[in-house]
């Protein structure tokens, strides 16, 4: 034994102390995390009651695309998907942009004031948005006072008003915070390339199209990606701001998800194939957005 | 220097973020600590929700109990219910039923769907000690399954129409011209003093059905049959209901708000002439203690044109339950049955100022339920309300209660959008029978 220890080069001691140190966190992720994903996925082919269980097959997978409140849900989250991540990342890289330059005043305040919606509470805001656009709200009593409407408009009681309420809720938490991914990926373009490109006569605009957004797209790609994740899992919007109404008009699928599991009679099983729905659509999502925007070979 | 000062800025306002979270993950742990100690010989945990009613009621109940047992303590985390159901289910689920308490307040409209659940997860409380003759059958029915008794019940939620007398007086009105009236007559004067006072008679949240619940128990309807099928297609009595409820908004005599803090907020900040609920609403319409005499009690408008109308009705209501994972089951039913289900002193101490009205028969006949309430305008409504409550119709709540009040909000929604009423009942008969499988 003594031999074989001796055997062990200075790379293999070193990789071996790595796997050490390594191991605590990867056991506990396994434990808390895969454990139970492959318990869901399992979870996921059975149906019943509360604890009562039994093996169903995919028919729970069959299901989801029969229950019209799913189908709902899915499609309020691909509105929410394709109106409101292309306004939050192209507002967040203009702003991002304006931010980075260089003769820019008070800068840290700016930035620190886009960012700090991102520091406050999700059901806080949400309630505080709620509160803005109820019907004796700040935002109906501004547009009373300025003679634009006559009595107060209900807001979240109208599906189309609610949605963009919701999707304007969602743009003012979230720009800050893509805007701070894309800042720091600016500091990594030389200064001098945009100064050569001003030499050469190129405006502020050809120089953010040709110069900004090419050397930015590995950078685009991950916000694109996380917030394609992170409006697939919107939750907390939907419960607190709007409770899922008018009708289920702002439903999202993580919230119908929780109704299934503790609002309504409890379907484990049910809910569980809807999450992995959720996974799969992530999964294919991001996957095309890699392969349409990685053009690395 | 200006990116140091965002970066501490930025730094500062995360830290403030990360605390916030953790303070409130802290305050959880407490209260999950709190029951797992609670293993203590006279100690029980209970979980409710309203400091000014059913809180209130069990610290009373507590020191009612601690007369006899001086070493009892009792231990009220303020759980909302809708906490108190995702925890329920978590720990049902997970099989560890020692993080729940000994002693939990269920709605009565969920206790079917728990118990048929989750049955391991309750203390059967037949032959317990608790005497439930004494409470009225129609509601112990709604914790009893299979001939057992899983609830001891606590509060009445008889429905109460109640108004500003200031305002009608206004108008031109008394409470007595509301009283055993039809929704026709009630919308016409809501009309008039809508007209003359700017106030809309009623206000109710959107998107709920309590309302909608409360109209069609009155002409005893369900939305499910004596099996528990759903019986929404066809049933006449809930096609008037939701013609009356759209004509209401219609005319503006009802005013729809987006969540339960608006519509309290109707009521104490005097936009609307009046409100019908449950009575447990009479604990916020007091908050308001500029608006003491200025209300008066009186029975709900009745339907037209169906058969069994009445001017009562039901909403809500709970019950106490113990859980199976209790380490005192005996205390807990024994505390129970000495207070809930066995003192009328207590609930005379808790009537007054909880409006917590007893389904325990023979506190009903005590004094003070007789007492004029001051707020009320000097009525007796407590004797009033015990009126009201003994001539409910009852109903089927189903165990599909909650997919089935969502699936009618819904078809209202559309409906006072425009949709055509029959297409509307039929979605949300389909929406159920999916939700059930069929």
């Amino acid at each position: 034994m003594g031999n074989s220890k001796k055997k062990l080069s200075l790379g293999q001691k070193q990789s071996l102390a790595g796997w050490i140190f390594l191991t605590p966190a990867v056991i506990l992720i396994a434990i808390m995390s895969f454990l139970p994903m492959i318990q869901a996925l399992f979870l996921s082919f059975q149906t019943g009651i509360g604890a009562a269980m039994k093996w169903t097959g995919g028919t729970n997978y069959v299901r989801m695309f029969k229950d019209p409140v799913f189908v709902q849900a899915l499609k309020n989250n691909f509105i929410y998907l394709i109106i409101q991540v292309p306004i939050m990342l192209i507002s967040a890289l203009v702003l991002a942009s304006l931010l980075n330059n260089k003769d820019l005043r008070f800068k840290g305040l700016f930035r620190t004031a886009i960012f700090l919606p991102c520091a406050t509470s999700l059901v806080s805001y949400a309630v505080i948005f709620r509160s803005l656009f109820a019907v004796d709200g700040l935002v109906n009593i501004v547009l009373i006072k300025l003679g634009i409407l006559s009595t107060g408009y209900n807001f979240l009681g109208h599906p189309s008003s609610a949605r963009i309420v919701i999707i304007l809720a969602l743009i003012w938490r979230w720009t800050g915070y893509n805007m701070v991914f894309y800042l720091s990926g600016l500091q990594n373009i030389e200064y001098s390339v945009y100064e050569a490109a001003k030499i050469d006569g190129a405006s502020p605009f050809q120089s953010f199209f040709r110069i900004t957004i090419p050397l930015l797209k590995p950078t685009i790609l991950l916000t694109a990606i996380m917030s394609t994740n992170g409006t697939l899992q919107l939750f907390d919007e939907s419960v607190n701001l709007t409770n899922g109404g008018p009708a289920n008009a702002t439903i999202t699928m993580s919230h119908y998800i929780y109704n299934v599991s503790f609002k309504y009679v409890p379907n484990f099983g049910y809910a569980a194939s809807m999450s992995y729905l959720i996974l799969i659509l992530v999964a294919v999502l991001a996957f095309i957005q890699l392969k349409v925007g990685d053009k690395r070979d | 220097m200006k990116r140091r000062i965002a970066s501490i800025l930025l730094a500062g306002a995360m830290v403030a973020s990360l605390t916030a979270c953790g303070n409130s993950g802290g305050a959880g742990q407490n209260a999950g600590g709190k029951t797992g100690d609670g293993a203590k010989a006279n100690e029980l945990t209970v979980w409710c929700w309203d400091p000014a009613f059913n809180i209130y009621a069990m610290e009373e109940a507590a020191k009612v109990y601690q007369k006899d047992h001086p070493d009892f303590k009792l231990n009220v985390v303020e759980t909302p219910w809708a906490d108190v159901q995702t925890k329920l289910t978590t720990a049902a689920t997970s099989k560890n039923l020692d993080t729940l308490p000994d002693i939990l307040l269920m709605q009565d409209n969920a206790f079917q769907k728990n118990v048929i659940s989750y049955p391991d997860a309750f203390k059967d409380l037949t032959g317990s000690g608790v005497d439930f003759s004494k409470f009225p059958k129609a509601k112990t029915a709604y914790s009893v399954v299979d001939g057992k008794n899983y609830g001891v019940p606590f509060d009445n939620g008889a429905a109460i129409a109640a108004y500003r007398t200031d305002v009608l007086k206004e108008a031109g009105f008394t409470d007595a011209d509301f009283t055993d009236i039809t929704w026709s007559k009630y919308q016409s004067m809501g009309e008039e003093i809508l007209a003359k006072t700017g106030k809309p008679l009623l206000s109710c949240t959107a998107g709920e059905s309590d309302l909608i619940m409360i109209m069609l128990q009155s002409a005893g309807g369900s939305l499910f049959d004596q099996d528990g099928n759903p019986s929404m297609v066809g049933n006449d009595k809930l096609k008037k209901v939701i013609e009356t409820y759209v004509s209401l908004v219609k005319s503006g005599v009802l005013v729809e708000v987006n969540d339960w803090d608006q519509y309290v907020g109707t009521m104490t900040n005097s936009t609307v002439a009046g409100t019908i609920n449950g009575c447990w609403i009479m604990a916020s319409i007091q908050t308001a203690e500029d608006q003491s005499g200025n209300w008066a009690i009186t029975n709900i408008p009745k339907l037209e044109g169906v058969g069994d109308a009445t001017n009562y009705s039901n909403n809500g209501g709970s019950s106490w339950a113990v859980t199976a994972g209790s380490k005192n089951p005996e205390l807990a039913a024994d505390f129970l049955s000495k207070t809930f289900a066995g003192s009328v002193p207590f609930y005379e101490t808790i009537l007054p100022k909880s409006g917590a009205l007893a389904t325990y028969l023979p506190a009903a006949d005590s004094k003070v339920y007789g007492e004029p309430q001051e707020f009320f305008g000097g009525k007796p409504v407590y004797a009033q309300i015990t009126e009201f409550a003994s001539k409910v119709p009852s109903n089927n709540t189903g165990v599909y209660y909650y997919e089935a009040r969502d699936a009618v909000a819904t078809a209202i929604t559309h409906v006072v959008s425009g949709a055509d009423i029959d297409s509307e009942i039929k979605t949300a008969e389909d929406t159920v029978k999916f939700a059930m499988g069929k």
